[in-house]
């Protein structure tokens, strides 16, 4: 039995008096990529967001390669995580959001190699090699040094990939990352993750409403709703078939939609 | 912008040419006055850099994520934004030396303007930093960006968009605001000008030229906060 590259075991998740997430548990694979989906406002962004270190978690424990991650052994027990644990399994982790969140006062090659250079350490030469790497990748060769106003949403968000990716991480979180382009650019962002899917051994954990994609390039799918993971499956079954009734009707609600 | 520096230039000119030619003894108060000036230029570059240095700093400070370094930036915002600038100039350069502290008249004049004035800053400095979105501090802890290392590389730099012009008004107010120095016993301009009308009685053409010393002094402030705030706007819009 492998050991799961992410594990939630019962993680919960308050806003005052809302249970965003309640008690969840998740085992993701290494090299799996799971999709999330669900209702908007059901929480699914949050799980990505609390994974991420964006969000603490009120209850439960997030483990990464068998380590507990938002906490950490102590003797026998499990205490608080020092700011230097966090940092050193957070390092695992990348993260594309749905508004890019590129730096404004950075050009593409600059967003690439601020961090590498910053927190991993590498030398700016090194770094700039390899940002023009991934910008390649990502089909940007010729643009590292535009400045995020200077480029298109679906630029953008390429950029925004090839920045986490310049972290070198063996997860790769997407939250929604087509819902803010505009319809003509969803496909070259999808086209970057569908490589990134197919080429390479990252975990990935996908939030999204692309039901084509989801069905294309995932493992499993996770329909998640209030608070909770409500069925999971392969993506022909449960896209296909849900045995779950409010799964169902939001599934016939998105198809329909289409 | 060249233009419009010009023109400025040229009325100054101009006014200035009307003032020496008109009056035929300017040359008597105008070394005093002129001294003062430098005086005033002093102040005002040394509070200057005693302002922005305390503004950032509180200003930062506030959005910590330590309570008592709120507290410490709070307290210290209050106190001088809460009480008289005048009092607080006394206070370095009459009361201190009542504790063993005895500041020459430039340093107490710069302390108290310059820490005033910082603590005005210090709330345009920290409403910048938390104006910018929230999605850039993420995208920061997402790259595992040390929290230092994220105000001063990431949200700083966008920071000083939006705390530009704020702080090129206090600014002018600032150097407006030195005058107050003249009651710690410094002789600026203000200070100049009463001295040489209690000795010259050129009442109309003293004050005139102090009039137009302070607005070429708001001037320059003006244009170099105009070129800052050109520089760090300047990747934002397309078509640079």
């Amino acid at each position: 039995m492998t050991q799961p590259k992410i594990k939630f075991d019962r993680v919960t998740k308050r806003y005052g008096p809302l249970t965003v997430l309640n008690q969840i548990c998740l085992d993701i694979d290494p090299g799996e990529l799971v999709t999330i989906i669900g209702p908007s406002g059901s929480g699914k962004t949050t799980v990505l967001r609390v994974l991420m270190t964006l969000e603490s978690i009120d209850d439960g424990v997030i483990y990464i390669d068998g380590e507990p991650f938002n906490k950490m052994r102590a003797g026998g027990a499990l205490a608080p995580a020092s700011n230097a644990h966090i940092r050193r399994l957070r390092a695992r982790i990348g993260m594309v959001f749905q508004n890019f969140n590129l730096f404004p006062h950075m050009s593409a090659l600059d967003n690439c190699i601020e961090a590498p250079i910053h927190s991993l350490g590498l030398a700016r030469g090194e770094a700039v090699n390899r940002a023009d790497e991934l910008l390649d990748m990502v089909g940007l060769a010729g643009l590292r040094s535009r400045y995020p106003s200077q480029l298109s949403g679906g630029q953008q968000q390429r950029v925004a990939i090839a920045r986490a990716l310049a972290m070198q991480p063996e997860i790769l979180l997407f939250d929604e990352p087509t819902s803010a382009l505009d319809p003509e650019m969803v496909g070259e962002v999808l086209q970057v993750i569908r490589d990134l899917a197919s080429a390479h051994s990252y975990t990935m954990l996908l939030v999204t409403h692309q039901m084509g994609f989801a069905r294309e390039v995932s493992d499993r799918v996770c329909f998640f709703d209030a608070g909770q993971f409500v069925e999971q499956g392969p993506p022909q079954e449960l896209l296909g078939s849900p045995k779950n009734e409010r799964a169902r009707q939001f599934l016939s609600k998105v198809l329909e939609a289409r | 912008m060249t233009g419009r520096l010009m023109a400025i230039a040229a009325l100054i000119a101009f006014l200035l040419g009307i003032v020496v030619a008109t009056f035929s003894e300017t040359r008597i108060f105008m070394p005093a006055l002129l001294r003062g000036a430098a005086v005033t230029l002093q102040v005002a570059g040394l509070s200057f850099l005693l302002m922005v240095a305390a503004a950032l700093t509180a200003g930062a400070a506030k959005t910590s994520p330590f309570p008592p370094v709120r507290w410490m930036a709070g307290a210290y915002i209050e106190i001088f934004r809460g009480t008289s600038l005048l009092v607080q100039l006394f206070w370095f350069y009459f009361v201190m030396p009542e504790f063993g502290v005895t500041l020459p008249a430039m340093a107490a004049g710069v302390l108290g303007i310059g820490l005033n004035f910082g603590a005005y800053g210090a709330e345009i400095v920290r409403g910048a930093i938390q104006s910018v979105p929230k999605g850039q501090r993420e995208a920061a802890t997402a790259l595992n960006i040390k929290p230092l290392h994220r105000l001063v590389r990431i949200v700083m730099p966008q920071a000083m968009i939006i705390m530009v012009p704020p702080m090129g008004n206090l600014t002018i107010e600032m150097v407006k605001a030195t005058s107050v120095v003249s009651a710690v016993t410094l002789v600026d301009i203000t200070y100049a000008s009463v001295q040489q009308n209690q000795i010259h009685y050129r009442t109309v053409e003293i004050f005139m030229v102090t009039l137009v010393l302070y607005y070429c002094l708001s001037q320059l402030i003006r244009f170099s906060m105009g070129v800052l705030e050109a520089r760090a706007t300047r990747h934002l819009c397309t078509g640079h």
